[in-house]
């Protein structure tokens, strides 16, 4: 009885479960399907952005450092020159403030290719250390430090301070370049002169570094830090900040 | 049905999904400017987050990098609807995130603008940061962005063409 029974409803039954089977396949394949369109997308998004990430990053890959340095030369009004003998264009003006932000940047990202340029004679560098804050306490720490590289008489120790400077720039938020780190950090540079520790403490090229600062802000209508100047041309600052197209730009300019 | 689940009347099951798509369309353009804005000029980017003072200098830099095209690949996913929760968990994390740094900078005393569309870094003298606009702005974004990762992917949304999210028969199985 029981197996007659089942054998009749077993048939239907069957055929239920194959058409229930079918449709569980079929949702499982369409699950799937979304699985990989979901995870596609997911990986393609994430090469977008991983793309992105990279391209900014090779654009803006510094140089490699020389190590080795053109005649750099301390100016009476306290601009520096490097450069090979000879070389007098094109001309590359840098001007900068020791306490900004972005001019650590540019120092950062393109600091090497300026050096490079210069030691191979493809450019006359001039740098403008000048302060450009007008509010404390960033103005007193850019003329803390721009005194103290005007103290320094050595063009390859003026560069090697300009240097540590700008790595060690402090917080726009409170006083930094103290004389004490100033005095050490031109040590560190090579700095020997008697004088030097004196003039760092009692900020003998502070009027100077302002007159100078205030004549160059007015006279070449400086509006923002860094500003470098190609020939007297303000260079892009999408170029500025992507050494390889720097590089271009500048040896351009020289044909 | 994701919303036959929940005691909504017929007029918010009708009314959710257009929230939905607004709220994509704000967010991610928003998104997509911000970062449009910042992607030309990366060094700025990196100028800005580090005037934050929040990251380490070998932190700050790859962020700075990375953030304008994060931004405008979040921002695409959104106003398109696609992959619509994920690209909403991340654009509100990233809210959240500029809030937080925002409200840091204004408790630390900083004088920076936020650097939110471009630009950022210090204040010149006259300006006046806008930390509590900011906030408010960036807040209404994350909430924004929990809604539309809340009731994905609303109208429009390719997300429900390919029938990735949304529509899902068999949402009891994945909820398990």
């Amino acid at each position: 009885m029981t197996t007659k029974g089942g054998r009749t409803n077993t048939m239907p039954k069957s055929a239920r479960d194959k058409i229930k089977e079918q449709q569980a396949a079929a949702r499982a394949r369409e699950r799937r399907k979304r699985l990989a369109t979901y995870v596609t997308t997911g990986v393609v998004a994430l090469a977008a952005v991983g793309a992105g990430w990279w391209y900014a990053a090779m654009n803006s890959r510094s140089e490699e450092a020389a190590g080795r340095l053109a005649p750099v030369s301390i100016q009476p009004d306290g601009s520096v020159v490097m450069a090979q003998a000879g070389v007098t264009g094109p001309v590359v003006d840098i001007y900068e403030d020791f306490q900004c932000p972005a001019c650590k940047e540019l120092e950062r990202v393109s600091g090497a290719t300026f050096k490079n340029l210069a030691l191979e004679g493809k450019a006359k560098v001039v740098y403008h250390p000048i302060t450009i804050f007008s509010q404390e306490p960033t103005r007193s720490n850019s003329l803390r430090a721009a005194n103290a590289a005007r103290c320094v008489a050595d063009g390859k120790q003026w560069m090697a301070f300009h240097d540590l400077l700008f790595r060690n720039q402090p917080s726009e938020t409170e006083p930094g370049f103290t004389p004490d780190q100033l005095k050490a950090w031109g040590k560190e540079a090579g700095v020997t002169s008697p004088g030097f520790d004196a003039c760092v403490t009692q900020e003998k090229n502070r009027e100077a570094q302002a007159a100078y600062s205030k004549k160059i802000l007015d006279g070449q209508k400086i509006q923002h830090t860094p500003t470098v100047k190609l020939n007297g041309t303000e260079i892009d600052n999408g170029v500025l900040f992507s050494p390889r197209q720097l590089r271009d730009e500048i040896t351009g300019a020289a044909k | 049905m994701t919303a036959s689940s929940f005691p909504l009347s017929p007029k918010a099951t009708m009314t959710i999904p257009w929230v939905t798509t607004v709220a994509r369309l704000v967010l991610g353009g928003v998104l997509i400017a911000a970062g449009g804005l910042k992607i030309g000029n990366p060094a700025d980017s990196v100028v800005a987050v580090k005037a934050y003072q929040l990251l380490p200098e070998s932190v700050a830099v790859p962020v700075g990098y990375a953030l304008p095209i994060l931004e405008i690949v979040v921002g695409l996913l959104l106003v398109v609807g696609l992959l619509t929760r994920v690209a909403g968990v991340i654009a509100g994390v990233l809210m959240f995130a500029f809030v937080f740094g925002i409200a840091w900078a204004w408790a630390n005393g900083l004088r920076i603008d936020c650097g939110c569309f471009g630009g950022g870094g210090q204040l010149a003298a006259g300006q006046e940061p806008a930390y509590l606009l900011d906030i408010v702005r960036d807040f209404g974004l994350v909430l924004l962005a929990a809604w539309a990762v809340r009731f994905p992917p609303g109208r429009f949304a390719l997300d429900g063409a390919l029938g990735l999210e949304g529509g899902r028969r068999d949402d009891e199985e994945d909820e398990r």
